[in-house]
């Protein structure tokens, strides 16, 4: 196995072990990342590339 | 959310709204993996036909509560909570059909993982669409399940378009 797929069979168990988590768990994560989701949401977007110049 | 279920089974209780269920990202958790949100969203059903103001029961009674506006929601606990009529014919099944959940000891009416999928169908959203998959992938609901009320709901072409670009090898 390469070192990629060890990362993403890791990645795989990691996600697993957060579904098997209790409904009121999985909220409380939601809670603590919540703050930090509404900050990064309340940033300034970049611009969108425009179309190249001619 | 303990909270917020207990203000929910109180205004039923007292007649504030006349069914409930939470419905959203919060819902979706019950399924699937943890998905980061903003906010509750919970289907009511109110009694106010007479009323322009059809969640201002709901308001008034929040706000007896203690609990305040935060612009499009009322702050619950820790939750900005979006009450949202259930006018359509597949959210108000959605409501009605909710399973009664046990939050930390505290009943709760949630919506069942087939109905957000459709709903999300739906909506339509980048986000929406990463729900249904999410539910998928987490074993709540099948695709046969989504196909069949989806079909119920005008949704058919939906599912059709949503399995050909997310599903299909």
């Amino acid at each position: 196995m390469t070192d990629l797929e060890h990362m993403l069979e890791r990645q795989a168990q990691w996600q697993k072990s957060r579904q098997s988590l209790t409904w009121p768990e999985k909220i409380r994560m939601a809670e603590r990342v919540r703050e930090s989701v509404r900050q990064l949401r309340a940033l300034p977007r970049p611009a969108m590339p425009g179309p190249p110049k001619r | 959310v303990k909270e917020l279920a207990q203000l929910l089974n109180e205004m039923q209780r007292v007649g504030v709204i006349r069914n409930y269920a939470l419905f959203g990202a919060t819902a979706q958790m019950r399924y699937t993996e943890p998905v980061a949100t903003l906010d509750a969203d919970v289907l009511v059903a109110v009694d106010s036909a007479d009323r322009l103001d059809v969640l201002g029961g709901i308001y008034e009674f929040c706000a007896a509560k203690g609990y305040r506006p935060e612009g499009e929601a009322i702050r619950v606990g820790a939750w900005p909570t979006q009450f949202v009529p259930a006018f359509s014919p597949l959210t108000q099944e959605a409501m009605e059909q909710a399973e009664s959940a046990d939050f930390e000891g505290v009943a709760l009416r949630v919506v069942r993982a087939d109905h957000l999928a459709v709903i999300a169908l739906s909506v339509g959203r980048a986000k929406d669409l990463t729900r249904i998959l999410a539910l998928l992938e987490s074993g709540s609901v099948s695709r046969d399940a989504i196909k069949n009320l989806a079909a119920r709901y005008d949704l058919a072409e939906a599912w059709q378009r949503f399995e050909s670009k997310f599903l299909n090898d």
